[in-house]
């Protein structure tokens, strides 16, 4: 009699009345349907693909997006490209999971900041990312680590000139991109 | 088979639970799913118009129903007690603080009464309170005062102005025109008299255009400076308007009569030969403006108001085409809605949304940054005054050693400049960070003037045979300050020579 015969009496619903059994049924069903309602709401598939547009799903994003989209790597590279690690798959889906997830919670709870700053552990990331397609630049030189200085505290336009709240037009909606080549 | 897999069967309140469990899940789900479509639903349609504003709507709680989150953000200007270094929104007693300027505006409202302004919201109850303004007295009963003091104190203005206009023109219909027919006869009007009809703070109808929310220009001197200068101002940008609504007051301005044309104090900036303050040292020599002669020295003085929005035009970030409302009024995020916070105030106070959003560092540095701009300014200001100060005092002595009138005139005129560039910086909000260089460029400026003037008050003072330095009296507090002031007014004046 351990944890796992508990959980697979109660998987089971053993020894319940029938009537229960079809109650909890017809719960069960309502959390599926609302469950599936909330996920399409809050788009949930689309953190499974790596379109930027899927960052702007919340809404504080799309300044960000909006000064991306105007930088210097607005054709060259997308969110992920440079926000979450790429040096192995796990590493990948694990960042992106934990990252996504505190997101959705401080957005949900209302507490974002007004102002979006790189947090502590994603400032190695994205400057492992600069090297990732800009290595070849930097072969004969010493670089500083991400410790001394970044990339882009001189490169401060990869977000475009102006950043923030001023970047996108008021208020904050989502734009989707036109078609190829006109992002502008 | 039951004897090999014993599985324990559950009570019967274990279904219960399961269900409460369940529901507490849907719920939880339930709640997110609203939340989301609730963020969808402000970012896609950020406001519900209701009602329809009036076209001279002064009443802000009335716009404020609409528009509830700009003018919550309104109403907090009633802080007062937010501090700056240099400003904030505390009314904060530059006299006090600074008994040189008791000196300098001797003889005119300022140096009996001097107070940083507060918020917006306290426009109308503030100048209903200070002693600048001339009140009814028993011997004086039908005092008058311009009403064109009003003129940036309160929503009522254009309203007023738009009454006034249709008692001109009772065919004319557009707003802005009725405004521009009835300002005259506004500014002619008694300010006692247009009091009652004050009621509301600077506020909503100041800036905006009731039917569609697009800022326009209310005050006619702006858009009648603009057309002296050969600008039309209907031509501005939205950004251009962000700050252009804010020089609708925020600049130097004279109270201009002129019998001829039919104009009584009336609200006139001298920028004819442009917005610098040379520019408009030109204008007041050319059309013989003086606001008091000063009763140490008899110069004749203009006072400076606060050409805030001619200093920012001279500062980078006029240059890389930064509004005012971008610092002053920032862009401020809440879930799915961005809005402009109307809480209009010192960018010093919101330094994450003010300066960060360009200036990616931390609070404490950007604060830093801009004290230290500031510091070094307000510290060249104290020597302009302190030069300004002696200047004065020094022609008191040339007076008193018999100096004419003519011998004297070209040099009140130099201090009379160094006092009108020293005001232009100092009357400026923001101890000089509009326009840090221009700021220090001004009050170099100034120094030199009045050191000048002093130099040949020197000369002058030995020609008529005196070789020992004036004495200046101690003005080192307010009271004592005043009390010089009071002595040369009363025709007393201390003996600044032996």
């Amino acid at each position: 009699m351990g944890l796992g015969s508990g959980i697979k009496s109660v998987l089971t619903l053993s020894g319940l009345s029938r009537r229960w059994r079809i109650v909890i049924c017809v719960m069960l069903g309502l959390a599926l349907g609302t469950g599936v309602i909330t996920a399409h709401l809050g788009n949930a598939l689309s953190y499974l693909s790596e379109s930027p547009e899927t960052c702007m799903n919340c809404h504080v994003m799309t300044d960000a997006y909006a000064s991306w989209q105007r930088g210097s790597h607005g054709r060259a590279a997308v969110c992920v490209d440079c926000h979450i690690p790429h040096s192995n798959p796990v590493a990948k889906l694990a960042f992106k999971a934990a990252d996504g997830m505190k997101h959705s919670y401080v957005f949900t709870a209302r507490s974002e900041p007004q102002v979006l700053k790189l947090s502590k552990a994603a400032q190695p990331v994205v400057q492992a990312n600069c090297l990732r397609c800009h290595a070849n630049h930097f072969d004969m030189i010493r670089l500083p680590g991400p410790k001394e200085r970044k990339c882009w505290d001189c490169h401060s336009n990869v977000h475009g000139r102006v950043h923030g709240l001023s970047a996108s037009p008021r208020p904050l909606r989502i734009t989707p991109r036109r078609a190829e080549g006109t992002t502008r | 088979m039951s004897n090999n897999t014993p599985t324990k069967q559950l009570p019967g309140w274990a279904g219960g639970l399961i269900v409460i469990l369940i529901a507490a899940v849907v719920a939880a789900l339930g709640l997110l799913a609203t939340s989301i479509n609730e963020r969808k639903w402000e970012a896609a349609r950020p406001i519900l118009v209701s009602q329809n504003i009036g076209q001279f709507e002064s009443d802000n709680a009335v716009w404020g129903a609409d528009y509830p989150r700009e003018y919550d953000a309104y109403k907090r200007m009633d802080i007062d007690d937010t501090k700056t270094k240099y400003g904030g929104g505390f009314p904060r007693d530059y006299l006090d603080d600074d008994p040189r300027q008791v000196i300098l505006f001797a003889g005119y409202g300022f140096s009996k009464d001097f107070l940083q302004a507060r918020g917006h919201i306290y426009a109308v109850e503030d100048i209903n309170k200070t002693k600048r303004v001339k009140h009814p007295t028993v011997d004086n009963p039908d005092v008058h005062y311009p009403g064109t003091c009003w003129t940036c104190k309160s929503p009522d203005v254009p309203r007023m102005m738009g009454e006034f206009g249709k008692e001109a023109d009772p065919n004319e219909t557009d707003p802005i025109k009725l405004i521009n027919l009835g300002a005259r006869k506004f500014y002619r009007t008694n300010w006692h008299v247009l009091k009652k009809d004050m009621k509301h703070p600077i506020g909503c109808l100041d800036c905006h255009d009731p039917k569609t929310m697009k800022l326009r220009i209310t005050r006619p001197a702006l858009r009648e400076a603009f057309t002296a200068m050969g600008r039309d101002i209907d031509k501005a940008t939205h950004q251009e308007m962000r700050s252009l609504v804010c020089a609708q007051c925020h600049v130097e301005y004279y109270f201009k009569t002129d019998k001829a044309a039919g104009k009584k104090d009336y609200l006139t900036f001298p920028w004819n030969k442009g917005t610098s303050v040379e520019a408009m040292i030109e204008y007041y020599d050319a059309a013989g403006v003086k606001d008091y002669v000063h009763p140490i020295s008899k110069v004749p003085v203009v006072k400076c108001q606060h050409p805030d929005w001619e200093m920012y035009k001279t500062g980078v970030h006029a240059f890389r085409k930064v509004s005012c409302s971008d610092c002053h009024m920032p862009y401020r995020s809440e879930g799915g809605m961005k809005y402009t916070d109307h809480h209009v105030q010192s960018p010093l106070l919101n330094i994450a949304n003010s300066c960060a959003v360009c200036h990616r560092w931390s609070e404490a540095e950007l604060k830093s940054r801009v004290e230290s701009i500031q510091t070094k300014v307000a510290n060249a200001r104290i020597k302009a005054e302190d030069a300004i100060v002696a200047a004065h005092f020094d022609v008191a002595a040339a007076m008193e050693a018999k100096a004419a009138d003519a011998e004297l005139a070209p040099i009140r005129k130099m201090i009379r400049h160094a006092q009108f560039r020293w005001d232009y910086v100092a009357a400026n909000n923001g101890m000089g960070f509009h326009s840090p260089q221009e700021s220090m460029r001004i009050l170099g400026d100034a120094i030199n003037d009045a050191q000048t003037a002093r130099i040949h008050l020197a000369r002058l003072i030995a020609a008529k045979g005196v070789t020992a330095p004036p004495m200046h009296p101690d003005i080192s507090t307010r009271q004592k300050a005043m009390a010089t002031v009071k002595s040369f007014q009363a025709g007393t004046p201390p003996k600044l020579l032996p």
